[in-house]
């Protein structure tokens, strides 16, 4: 886990804002601050939802462990430090989330962000409905199990989803799952949610339970989506809005050396 | 195609449907009456993963299901999100309107009828070079022509 240095030179802000959802977004980027816990998912269950490995299997390689290899003398390789799964030699492997455009608490870039302030040798890919992270895969089980377990999930409006994700722009449906054409998630009569299918939509020989989706004031009140049907709407928030100008502006007369007033 | 005379309206809910609400509304709107033409949208549901790893594995999927409306079994293959109906005159839409609120009244969402054109009135030019002057065109422009299995037809209303 990274943690912010004490004697660095400046204070980082993690983000503009004023609003309840830029509190919520600086709150998840900050190492600092610890993610609520919402739910227990077992190391078994994130191996089985990940469909990597079978559980219980040794970790396949990519490469002899760093420690019986020859390394070439490089500087930087001095200065960082390896993570276990790259001392180990692992494959790299992947989890990708979706998520629903209706107070989903996360969101593709938002993921991205959060991730490259907690989490070591990850290599994130944002895209505007799925967001992907990819690392040596007992690093990714752990990552794995702080994104599920933790307030980034809800059951319900995050999907754990590999391949075909397409969803989270849709309307949710009657029960408030979001769409899933594969139906990797199933919302179970008696409120849980269950996963029967691992992230690329292989059935699963058991059924993994992820806990109870959460209420709409929930969502609303941890949500990083601005929304103006129902939420908070991105020009509400002023600060964020002139921050947002401010780069925008800069970085467009960029090519004419810039200087601000 | 469709003559442009007859009357179209579109349900559209908030959410979309499972399979028995839309069984539900369907057998309601049959009961009135008056529909020429009906076309279930939303989004698709395959009989087997589309791609990916798992590329080709069948896809088990709750919602897709067979239901009966009327006296006919009609297999679902979306996730139904939006109803257009072609009917044969506007007299039928206040019916209609009751119909979706009485479906919809114990529901936590609203659904809203729509008046208006939802089905094309004219072959395109890609329609016409994808599916050929012969096309079918009773459904061109709600299905894709050269799929196999025409359209269920339910009878019994008149």
């Amino acid at each position: 886990m990274n943690e912010v240095k004490e004697n660095m030179a400046y204070k980082p802000q993690y983000g503009p804002g004023t609003s309840n959802v830029a509190a919520n977004r600086r709150k998840q980027m900050d190492p600092n601050q610890k993610l609520e816990k919402m739910r227990d998912v077992t190391d078994e269950d994130i191996v089985l939802i990940l469909g990597h490995r079978a559980p219980g299997a040794a970790y396949p390689t990519a490469h002899p462990p760093l420690a019986e290899q020859q390394e070439p003398d490089c500087p930087i390789r001095k200065i960082v430090t390896p993570t276990e799964g790259a001392k180990a030699g692992d494959r790299v492997r992947y989890i990708q989330f979706a998520d629903s455009m209706f107070f989903a608490p996360c969101q593709p870039y938002q993921r991205t962000y959060t991730e490259c302030y907690r989490f070591r040798g990850i290599d994130p890919g944002t895209l505007s409905g799925r967001q992907i992270v990819e690392c040596r895969e007992r690093d990714l089980e752990k990552y794995s199990k702080e994104l599920i377990e933790t307030e980034l999930l809800d059951p319900a409006r995050t999907g754990i989803r590999g391949a075909t994700v397409h969803g989270h722009s849709l309307r949710l449906a009657e029960n408030g799952m979001m769409f899933d054409m594969l139906q990797r998630s199933v919302l179970g009569e008696d409120g849980i949610v269950r996963y029967v299918k691992n992230q690329i939509g292989e059935p699963l020989d058991r059924a993994v339970a992820v806990g109870k989706p959460l209420d709409e004031k929930w969502l609303k009140a941890h949500t990083t989506i601005f929304h103006s049907l129902g939420g908070t709407a991105y020009r509400d928030d002023k600060e964020y809005v002139e921050y947002v100008q401010r780069i925008h502006t800069l970085r467009t007369k960029y090519g004419f050396l810039p200087k601000e007033a | 195609m469709t003559e442009a005379i007859y009357p179209q309206v579109r349900i559209v809910s908030a959410r979309f449907l499972r399979p028995d609400t839309v069984e539900q509304l369907l057998n309601r709107l049959v009961r009135i009456g008056g529909i020429l033409r009906m076309s279930l949208t939303g989004q698709n549901l395959p009989a087997t993963v589309p791609y990916g790893p798992a590329r080709g594995k069948p896809n088990p999927h709750p919602d897709r299901k067979v239901i009966r409306v009327g006296d006919q079994d009609v297999q679902l293959q979306v996730q139904v999100g939006t109803v257009i109906l072609e009917l044969e005159d506007e007299s039928y839409i206040p019916a209609i309107e009751e119909a979706v609120d009485e479906v919809f009244a114990d529901k936590d969402f609203s659904c809203t009828v729509q008046k208006g054109r939802f089905m094309k009135t004219t072959p395109t030019v890609s329609d016409y070079a994808k599916y050929g002057p012969d096309a079918d065109r009773e459904i061109l422009g709600l299905v894709d022509p050269r799929k196999k299995g025409g359209p269920v037809i339910i009878q019994g209303n008149k």
